[in-house]
């Protein structure tokens, strides 16, 4: 392309328009600011170009820009069936949490979970934005996905532990854990008093996380950034709390089936 | 209240006249002198500037940080100072 300086005015007129740049007259004091923005259109026109698909498959963070919207929910629904594969591979931020997640055992069923988290964190919504205006909102990206990360950690933590059987708050987790109710891994832990109600409650992992996810839902989409973290982190404490003296209110009902035997 | 400052106050409440830029919210010395050198020694020529990239904030702002080099606070701040000059006066 010939040097934008040397074009006339009339020809930068041209050129922003094509591009769709809304633009006041080409004048001396506008004319280089014109010029900047048409080669940055000009830039991206050719990064685009050489962009590869969206589809290809995304194991790593270093994707800030990638379109989200095309990770999307037909995918997702593909999913489900415990394979955490395809469901991984199209969505970096996912795969984030799936690489958190890969680590103790039950991927697929963990990502099933982590599928229903995502939704609470209006994924769709944020990464709409994100395609319209990249660098301010890849800055909140990072910090979403950092928080997406943070909050994995509990739940990572959770899992190793309930294999242990020492913590208490893993049943927290094992409930909504369709593999627990599956009888994958857990099934011979004493924790088998969990099977009938978690299998109730296997059925609809969603409910028990939708209840702390909606509220997780309007603080992310009312916000994006404008909410602290620690909030977010404070309202999930206190779901999980919830949850969790739910949990062991329950725990006491099955005391009962050592009494009788005794 | 909103967060505006003094100045931005003192700025959009009455026609500015032959103000200098430094009237400017989000233009302070340093900006002044930098806008001034090029030519932008009052604050209706800066006006000017915002008419003629047809009052769009953004590109304003963008203007603004590559002729001055002010931050993106200053020169939101500037922009929204001119908006609302222009709201109530033009």
């Amino acid at each position: 392309m010939a040097a934008l300086s040397n074009k006339s005015d009339q020809e930068i007129k041209d050129l922003l328009d094509e591009y769709g740049i809304k633009h006041g007259p080409v004048v001396d004091t506008t004319r280089p600011l014109y010029e900047k923005k048409l080669k940055e259109a000009m830039a991206k026109a050719k990064v685009t170009v050489t962009k590869p698909s969206p589809d290809r498959t995304f194991y790593r963070e270093d994707q800030e820009e990638v379109t989200y919207v095309t990770c999307q929910t037909p995918v997702r629904s593909e999913g489900p069936s415990g394979d955490g594969k395809p469901y991984m591979r199209s969505r970096p931020e996912y795969s984030e949490r799936d690489r958190v997640d890969d680590k103790p055992y039950s991927r697929p069923e963990y990502s099933e979970r982590n599928r229903v988290d995502d939704k609470p964190y209006s994924r769709p919504e944020y990464s709409e934005i994100d395609r319209v205006d990249d660098k301010p909102y890849s800055r909140s990206k990072l910090e979403y996905r950092e928080r997406d990360r943070v909050d994995d950690k509990p739940y990572s933590r959770s899992k190793p532990e309930y294999r242990e059987r020492d913590r208490v708050d893993d049943k927290l987790y094992s409930r909504s854990r369709p593999e627990y109710s599956s009888g994958r891994q857990y099934i011979d832990e004493p924790h088998v008093y969990n099977t009938p109600s978690s299998s109730s409650s296997y059925s609809k992992p969603t409910p028990v996380m939708k209840s702390g996810g909606v509220v997780k839902k309007e603080n992310t989409t009312s916000s994006g950034r404008l909410i602290p973290l620690w909030i977010q982190f404070l309202v999930f404490l206190i779901v999980a709390g919830f949850l969790y003296f739910i949990f062991t209110n329950m725990e006491s009902a099955e005391s009962s089936p050592f009494n009788k035997i005794q | 209240m909103s967060t505006t400052s003094q100045k931005h106050r003192d700025f959009v409440g009455e026609p500015m006249g032959d103000k200098p830029v430094t009237a400017l919210s989000g233009i302070g010395e340093v900006l002044g002198n930098k806008l001034e050198e090029q030519g932008f020694d009052r604050a209706f020529v800066v006006l000017g500037q915002y008419l003629l990239l047809r009052k769009d904030g953004e590109l304003f702002t963008e203007w603004l940080k590559d002729t001055s080099g002010a931050n993106t606070r200053n020169a939101t701040s500037c922009s929204q100072c001119l908006r609302e000059w222009c709201d109530s006066f033009l």
